[in-house]
């Protein structure tokens, strides 16, 4: 059995260089999984049975500088099911080292990212059907605490290649294709929605300071993307709370350490231990080919190979009919279908087989086993 | 303009609404109106409202008048001495029933003491903010409001005498019990005919203590010799009703003891109980199994292979058997005919229900428990002057639930057995604390109720004194026998081959899929398919289609439907119920074809 260089090394450390390797080859061996053991039911029970205490305990925090976060089981659940829009999307975003101590620095970083619309400067629209226009109106102390001129405006909507103009203090847009105020009004939230200046999504950036002294921001809104493109903005640390997001900036590699340290996190939130290791068997199945699934009927459970294990789980109908139209074959490998046709579930002592013939030569044909198709 | 709703139904208008309602009641008070009667002006509306239907809760308080209770010391000096009664109270106004609407602007004093020139009414008794069943309850009012509900419903669950007529009656889950006691602590309540008449429960010593370690978590321990002399002992009667129906073509059923050539006969000795009218009489001592009332019915016409068969058809019989685990005395049959004319019998299996271990057992506090064990004499405590206690309970029930309801009974039972005498424990006006003990040190006992106990196994003086008293249990209807189930082998269902559920049809205990998911995590996948094997079956299939063959087991030969005589059969060992799967998805048009690999 070859024993890994860093636990080679460690034992060396500990014991001298001359200790005995057979001690440290009985440790290793003893602490190696057991062939057939079935991990995945261990980490499902382990899992499952901790949070069935969290059902009842969800903690709800209020407050103006403290940032609501979903705990406890729905947070669980949103981990588990890979969900794209998670309820309480969160950035903790980290400068530089060399800037990590100027709160300057740090609150000029939070300021510039927070994400400024048409819409949370405007005082009033204006819809004119007469003349095809909306006019709008911007609030004077709104456009001064953004530190925005209406020339910035209406140099971004030019961009935009909308037909603009000044009238006074007014923005006014028309729209002569427009025959019908439907159009307008899809228009006017078209406009609300675009972006002057900061990051898209994000909607707040909260200033936080470690034990060290360091600063680091908070945001409210995830965009990872953008934010790793700031100069200041420390990528080795920077991380978002959206699974599917790290997933694509990042690889799923990130997106695997994500949600390990997600659920972890969350268990450990509300007192509950659950070993890592539990939490890693999952969190390799769920990248285990490269993009984020979740547990479910459209995730792992919903792609199992075998027919007869998918119909178990959920809407057996379709995955039977499906199975009969695509000529599928069911190997007979898996539990759930096992277990249906009273056959010996291949874990544990089911995983193991030894076929010896009679006269004590070993046996080469295949093992018992129906193919379904 | 106020408009009059009378029984919420518009009838009229008038224009001073206060006038009229305080009309209205002064009209009932001095008798002219029904006393249920119910007025109310309702100021947010601007309308009065007069309800006189059926079906209110109405409640009665003492009227008050300028701060006084038109009910004086007279009146109850009359009422003692029975020369008036509660109906010429309520006649003469003194005493008025209010309903919910009415009640909205009353103002109920407690006591007389509280009583202020403001209020309008006074309660009779402070014993009237509980219900009936809740001033059963002593000294509620020092417990913990939940647990006062639930000594409500553990009340409910006693086993007494239901009803007087319970040997004619016909119930399903009759219950007597043999001996009961009027309580040593009791209400105000239990004064009253009915409640004196039908009580519940047994006076009974218990000690508060741990012991053996078969008391914990709500368990009670209870003197075996006590039971044995008879204590908490009750009857259980199980009513079995059968017609004669009769059927169309003239055929009926017919009540008699079958014969040896009906079909589904069971053996002489199961109808050994039967008189010549297939009834078996009262005082036959009948077990599981026994026919009760023998019955043949008519051959059935629909849907039976039976009329495939040659040769005359046979009467088939469908007697009703005592069922299982409630063997014991006939104890009484009825015959009569229903609407129809039919022959109609019924008949009551009498069984002597003895306290054994796992029956259920309360207390009037809410501290209700199973028996853990039935200790015999020899081994319980004693304390020094020899008192055995009949039942031990846990200290540990107690401090987290606060049921002071349970150790005030316990004293106060203490009390009233010394001096032979009930103690008053009506909440709020019951005997106090300091009285009970004063008394009960009186007569010789520490003033807290606890004394010095020995352990019975040892003889060992127990290092803690120990809080014993008097106090009532009752025996609730949770009877252990009543819900025993177990099973090795037994009916199937016919469908699927999986064992019947349900205790009635005696199912098996199905291993669910947590437990299997248990099974799984710890890899023991043969017990798994052993614990699994109850439907397995044999099939026979073909190699080379994978259809299910035709296989005869004897000769050993089979063919396929598809590929004939020459095609190669295995046979394959899988469940019942997959087989059904398969035989649903060929119904579908879905070929589901199984390829056989080699045997291991």
């Amino acid at each position: 059995m070859e024993i890994p260089e860093k636990y080679l090394r460690a034992f060396k450390n500990k014991y001298g260089e001359d200790a005995n390797i057979e001690e440290l080859k009985k440790i290793y061996e003893k602490a190696l999984i057991t062939p057939g053991e079935d991990v995945g039911v261990i980490a499902a029970q382990s899992i499952g049975e901790a949070s069935t205490q969290l059902t009842l305990r969800t903690k709800h925090t209020a407050g103006l500088t403290i940032i609501n976060t979903t705990t406890g089981l729905p947070r669980l659940i949103e981990i588990f099911d890979a969900k794209k829009d998670i309820s309480t999307p969160f950035m903790d975003v980290y400068l530089k080292p060399e800037f990590a101590k100027s709160k300057q620095k740090a609150t000029e970083l939070a300021d510039s990212i927070i994400e400024v619309k048409i819409g949370d400067l405007v005082s009033s629209y204006d819809i004119s059907m007469k003349r095809k226009a909306i006019e709008l109106l911007f609030d004077k102390d709104a456009l001064k605490t953004y530190g925005i001129t209406l020339r910035t405006v209406l140099s971004k909507l030019e961009k935009m290649k909308l037909p603009v103009h000044m009238e006074d203090n007014k923005i006014v847009i028309t729209d002569k294709t427009a025959d019908n105020v439907k159009k307008l009004i899809k228009l006017r939230s078209k406009l609300t929605e675009t972006n002057l200046s900061g990051i898209p999504h994000i909607s707040r950036a909260i200033l936080n300071r470690d034990k060290e002294g360091n600063f680091w921001i908070k945001t409210v809104g995830t965009n990872l993307e953008a934010i790793l493109k700031l100069d200041d903005v420390d990528q080795t640390r920077t991380i978002s709370n959206d699974i599917i997001e790290v997933s694509k900036v990042l690889g799923i590699e990130a997106a695997r350490n994500l949600i390990v340290s997600e659920v972890y996190n969350t268990l450990q939130s509300v007192g509950l231990k659950v070993d890592l290791r539990h939490i890693f068997v999952i969190s390799d199945a769920m990248c285990m080919d490269g993009t984020v699934k979740g547990i479910g009927r459209y995730g792992l459970s919903g792609e199992t190979e075998s027919v007869f294990a998918r119909a178990a789980f959920e809407i057996p109908l379709k995955h039977i009919v499906e199975a009969g139209l695509y000529h599928e074959t069911d190997k007979f490998d898996y539990v759930a279908n096992n277990i249906m046709s009273n056959q010996v579930i291949p874990v544990g002592t089911g995983s193991i087989k030894l076929i010896v013939k009679k006269d004590g030569t070993e046996d080469k044909g295949k093992t018992k086993g129906k193919d379904k198709e | 303009m106020t408009f009059v709703f009378v029984n919420g139904k518009l009838s009229g208008r008038t224009d001073d609404g206060v006038g009229l309602a305080k009309a209205l009641i002064k009209d009932r008070r001095e008798g002219k109106l029904p006393p249920t009667l119910n007025v109310r002006y309702r100021e947010e509306t601007d309308s009065v409202m007069i309800n006189t239907d059926s079906g209110r809760l109405v409640r009665a308080v003492i009227v008050v008048k300028n701060g006084k209770a038109l009910v004086t010391k007279e009146d109850i000096n009359l009422l003692e001495g029975n020369h008036i009664g509660w109906d010429d109270l309520v006649k003469a106004g003194k005493i008025e029933y209010l309903d919910a609407d009415e009640e909205e602007d009353a103002y109920v004093a407690l006591n007389e003491e509280d009583l202020t020139p403001q209020h309008t009414h006074m309660e009779i008794t402070p014993l009237s903010v509980f219900g009936t069943q809740a001033s059963l309850l002593p000294f509620i009012n020092h417990s913990n409001a939940h647990r006062n509900v639930t000594a409500v419903k553990s009340v409910q669950q006693g086993v007494g005498t239901y009803a007087t007529n319970y040997l004619i009656r016909m119930d399903n889950d009759s219950m007597i019990a043999i001996d009961q006691q009027v309580p040593i602590v009791k209400t105000k309540m239990y004064d009253n005919d009915y409640l004196r008449d039908h009580v519940f429960g047994q006076n009974i010593v218990v000690a508060v203590v741990s012991y053996l370690g078969y008391n914990m978590d709500d368990a009670i321990i209870i003197n075996k010799s006590s039971i044995e002399r008879g204590l908490f002992r009750s009857m259980f009667f199980r009513p079995y009703k059968v017609e004669e129906t009769k059927y169309i073509g003239g055929q009926s059923d017919v009540i008699t003891i079958p014969d040896k050539d009906v079909a589904g006969y069971r053996s002489e000795d199961a109808y050994r109980f039967l008189d010549e009218d297939g009834i078996s009489y009262p005082s036959a001592e009948v077990d599981s199994g026994d026919v009760l009332i023998g019955r043949i019915s008519p051959p059935r016409f629909v849907s039976s292979i039976d009329k495939f068969r040659l040769g005359v058809q046979k009467q088939i019989e469908s007697s009703v058997e005592c069922r299982t685990g409630e063997g014991g005395i006939v104890d009484s049959v009825f015959l009569t005919s229903t609407s129809d004319g039919n022959k109609y019998v019924s008949l009551k299996v009498r069984q002597d229900r003895r306290v054994e271990v796992g029956d259920k057992f309360g207390s009037r506090s809410g501290q209700k428990g199973v028996v853990g064990m039935l200790l015999d004499e020899s081994d319980m405590p004693f304390t020094y002057s020899g008192i055995i206690p009949d039942l031990i309970f846990s200290p540990y029930s107690l401090p987290a639930r606060m049921s002071m309801a349970y150790l005030l009974e316990l004293l106060g039972g203490k009390v009233g057995a010394m001096a032979g005498r009930y103690v008053d424990g009506t909440p709020f006006t019951g005997e106090s604390e300091e009285s009970l003990r004063k008394e009960l040190h009186a007569h010789g006992f520490r003033e807290n109720g606890v004394e010095t106990m020995y352990n019975g196994i040892t003889g060992e003086q127990m290092q803690t004194r120990i809080f014993i008293g008097d106090m009532t249990y009752i025996r609730l209807k949770h009877f252990v026998s009543n819900k025993i189930q177990w099973r090795a082998r037994g009916p199937i269902q016919l469908l699927t081959r999986q064992p019947t559920e349900g205790k009635s049809k005696s199912g098996g205990l199905r291993l669910g899929e947590m437990e299997k998911d248990c099974f799984v995590a710890y890899g023991a996948a043969l017990s798994l398919k052993e614990r699994f094997d109850s439907d397995k079956i044999s099939i026979p299939v073909c190699s080379k289609c994978g259809m299910i063959a035709v296989y005869n087991v004897k000769k050993k030969t089979g063919y396929c439907q598809l590929d004939g005589e020459d095609a190669p059969i295995k046979l394959i060992e899988v469940s019942a119920s997959f087989k059904i799967l398969l035989d649903e998805l060929k119904s579908v048009g879905i070929y589901p074809k199984i390829a056989v690999g080699k045997k291991v």
